[in-house]
């Protein structure tokens, strides 16, 4: 017979369930169309999904593995499911979230008003490794430097949504976001015409008129491109699907030079061709060998120059990663008061600044119960789970936090949410997080749902790809249509 | 279109194309060894030779044994002329221009790249070497049915094209530079005469050339003649001067360079001109020298005029 729900039980919020044998309402559908099936049809669900992975090729690139660079997309075949309601009310405070952020980075860069009115410690300026002098006093258009942000929610025990951190350089995960909802039609088809979930595949098309406002001639179609670090960068994939999807040429740094005319130009077999907005996904200090990292051949020689002048545009702007930054992270609802004059929709996890004496002592207290983050890590590298580290591992932390204090903060463990997943020994739950991906321009656009990560291991908090973590489709299904 | 794409293009076709020429020199060069008698044995040398590898074959090996040779020009990862190598550029190219290609270009391509890791040895042996370096240019042959019957003729498969026809030229030549050394030696000694036939047999044999010969020429197999075949046919696939004709075809389909054209026509005119049967006698070897040059020129027009645009 098939899944017995029953039996599911969860020591966390569970997405999918509020009680044993009750499924919530948004998922309630779900839940009875998957007590259905019998344990074959839902084995052979989910050999159907894996198929089409390879088939369509889905794969991200793990580092060390020499030669093999290509793995299939792990991924759990049943959905997560989110309802409209509380949908709205989360894109909302991500929108608002990401104007100040854009705030703060404009200001940052230009008059520091944040600073001379003492919200933001100057000194914390000073430390920060993604300030970049070389912005100072440049106006990208509109003030917008993140176009693209990609913040990861978590929701704790007592079901509130927190933002953990907002990735503003180059952020990653949308494409597959998009293929989970194409695999997952193939495999649940009868699904889609019950349940009212809302699409996802507008992205690219959104993506495009964001980075084609950026346009600085007007009216020609602009010449737009995504410049990759190439073929061995974990996120290739998601390079060539989203240039695919735009319709715009994937290129790396050696297909563009910046002229003496301060222009940016790609290279054609019709010769040089003048490029309008670069959607880049190499960091800063890649960008260009004349400025940042001489050694770079990612980038481009004189791309800095141009972008400063205005001849070409660049998204997300140099520089942006300063907002994108675990210590920078704790400010942001102060920013929400100081420059949009409102109160924060979602809150922030509560967060502990090491370069604060009082701060840093709690911390160093409690070591054992915290997660300590760098300032500047990103995909779960350099981190301290408290709970489960070993002594050793904790004093070379204490060692780490006193060295560079400003570098470190601390958060309560979060118990993370659970939604029941796919593993071998039937259905158990797993921890999970939520990345949306908000685009800013005039008006503003947030992915319908995002991409869930799921820890695949029993009892692990870790969701990142490359450290063991799959993925889920996420719905986000309107209650309010239907039978219901 | 990418001048980085563009190059990619190109040398993925001159990859898979040198890959199935030096899986046939293999075979024939084989054969001919078990036809030739002592005197007149030229062992594997020739082949590093015609690949220009001599100074990378001797930092490797010690002498050219046969299984030397064979291991450097099938699965040595070190070897630049090893059909492992080719077969390996060619995938990591095709692996950064993926959407310019159709989905079945990567998967045969893989499939010779598991080929070679899985039975690459089995070449290394006589008995089966025979059928594994079938299998190698059955999947090149493969690989190329797919791009001619799948892949639109834009832009792309023109720089496909335009590689796979130089790199035919240029194998062509070497072939007949090499073995053609060892042939007019051959002649000075007449007892080894009748043994001349078989080796000019099988240079036509490296090159597929055997019984298109026959039926064009429909005589015995002479040097002269055979020489003139693969210099000079315009029906052949294979012949220099139907690679060059074809690559000429391909241009109106680009951005105007006339540097590439200039290039060509001045080799075609060298080959056309060319008196064969005089070469024969004496300057055959310079005179395909020059033909390489020509063929180098090509290249380098084709790399400035669409692979360094600035």
């Amino acid at each position: 017979m098939g899944i017995a729900w029953g039996e599911y039980k969860s020591d966390s919020y569970d997405e999918l369930f509020e009680a044993p044998g009750q499924a919530r309402p948004a998922g309630r559908k779900l839940a009875k169309y998957l007590a259905e099936l019998t344990a074959q049809e839902l084995s052979e669900r989910r050999l159907a999904a894996e198929l089409a992975i390879k088939v369509m090729g889905i794969s991200f690139t793990v580092y060390s593995e020499g030669q093999n660079v290509d793995r299939s997309w792990p991924f759990d075949i049943i959905p997560r499911v989110i309802p409209k309601a509380e949908w709205q009310r989360t894109e909302k405070g991500l929108k608002q979230r990401v104007r100040a952020l854009n705030a703060f980075i404009q200001d940052i860069y230009s008059e520091q008003k944040v600073i001379k009115d003492k919200v933001f410690p100057r000194a914390l300026l000073a430390d920060s490794v993604n300030y970049r002098k070389q912005c100072e006093d440049v106006k990208p258009r509109g003030g917008v430097w993140a176009h693209v942000c990609g913040s990861d929610l978590v929701r704790d025990r007592d079901g509130t949504l927190y933002v953990l951190e907002d990735n503003l350089r180059v952020p990653s995960g949308v494409s597959y976001m998009i293929e989970n909802r194409a695999v997952i039609k193939r495999v649940f088809p009868e699904l889609f015409e019950t349940t009212a979930i809302r699409p996802v595949d507008d992205y690219p098309a959104q993506l495009y008129d964001t980075l084609a406002e950026l346009s600085p001639r007007s009216g020609n179609r602009p010449n737009i491109v995504l410049l990759t670090p190439g073929i061995y960068n974990s996120a290739y994939f998601e390079h060539c699907y989203l240039a695919q999807q735009m319709g715009v040429a994937l290129v790396e740094g050696p297909d563009l030079f910046v002229d003496d005319d301060d222009v940016c130009y790609l290279r054609t077999i019709e010769g040089p061709q003048r490029v309008d907005v670069i959607y880049r996904r190499i960091d800063d200090l890649f960008l260009d060998p004349e400025v940042f990292n001489k050694e770079s051949v990612l980038g481009a020689k004189g791309l800095m120059r141009a972008w400063s002048k205005g001849k070409v545009a660049l998204a997300n702007a140099p520089g942006a990663g300063v907002a994108d930054d675990k210590v920078v992270y704790t400010f942001v609802p102060k920013f929400i008061r100081y420059y949009l004059d409102e109160e924060p929709i979602l809150p922030n996890v509560e967060s502990f600044l090491c370069y604060d004496d009082k701060q840093r002592e709690h911390v160093l207290e409690n070591l054992d119960k915290l997660v300590v983050k760098p300032a500047n890590e990103s995909g779960g590298y350099g981190m301290l789970m408290g709970p489960k580290s070993s002594k050793k591992e904790r004093e070379k932390f204490r060692e780490l936090i006193e060295a560079n204090p400003r570098n470190y903060m601390a958060q309560p463990v979060l118990s993370l949410s659970t939604a029941p997943t796919l593993v071998d020994g039937g259905i158990e739950p797993r921890h999970l997080d939520l990345r949306p991906f908000i685009l800013s321009r005039e008006n503003p656009y947030v992915t319908m749902g995002g991409l869930t990560r799921v820890a695949l291991e029993k009892g692990s908090l870790v969701v990142n790809s490359s450290q063991g973590g799959g993925s889920k489709d996420t719905w986000i299904v309107d209650t309010d249509e239907g039978d219901e | 279109m990418l001048s980085r794409v563009a190059d990619n293009l190109y040398w993925c076709g001159r990859y898979l194309q040198r890959a199935e020429n030096t899986a046939r020199l293999v075979t024939v060069n084989g054969h001919l060894l078990l036809d030739l008698p002592k005197q007149v044995q030229t062992g594997w040398q020739p082949l590093i030779e015609i690949l220009g590898m001599e100074k990378k074959f001797a930092s490797l090996y010690d002498d050219a044994t046969e299984a030397n040779v064979i291991r450097f020009l099938l699965t040595d990862e070190r070897s630049p002329a090893s059909i492992l190598s080719s077969v390996r550029r060619a995938r990591e190219i095709v692996r950064t221009v993926r959407d310019s290609m159709p989905q079945e270009t990567w998967e045969k391509l893989n499939d010779i790249n598991l080929l070679l890791q899985a039975d690459g040895d089995k070449g290394l042996n006589r008995r089966y070497r025979q059928e594994f370096l079938q299998r190698v240019i059955d999947a090149c042959l493969l690989l190329f049915g797919v791009l001619t019957s799948n892949m639109s003729r834009d832009v792309g498969f023109q720089f496909l094209r335009l590689g796979t026809n130089l790199e035919q030229a240029d194998m062509t030549t070497r072939i007949l530079d090499v073995r053609s050394v060892n042939l007019i030696h051959t002649r000075a000694a007449e007892e080894l005469r009748p043994f001349e036939n078989i080796q000019w047999m099988s240079v036509l044999r490296s090159l597929t050339a055997y019984e298109m010969y026959r039926r064009l020429v429909r005589e015995r197999v002479q040097g002269d003649r055979v020489l003139r075949f693969l210099l000079q046919d315009r029906e052949f696939p294979r012949s220099v001067v139907f690679c060059l004709v074809r690559m000429q075809r391909t241009l109106p389909k680009l951005p105007e360079k006339r540097s590439v054209e200039r290039a060509i026509t001045r080799t075609l005119a060298l080959l056309r001109d060319a008196d064969v049967e005089s070469l024969m006698e004496k300057g055959l070897s310079e005179f395909l020298d020059e033909v390489q040059v020509g063929i180098a020129g090509i290249d380098d027009a084709l790399s400035d005029a669409y692979f360094k645009a600035s």
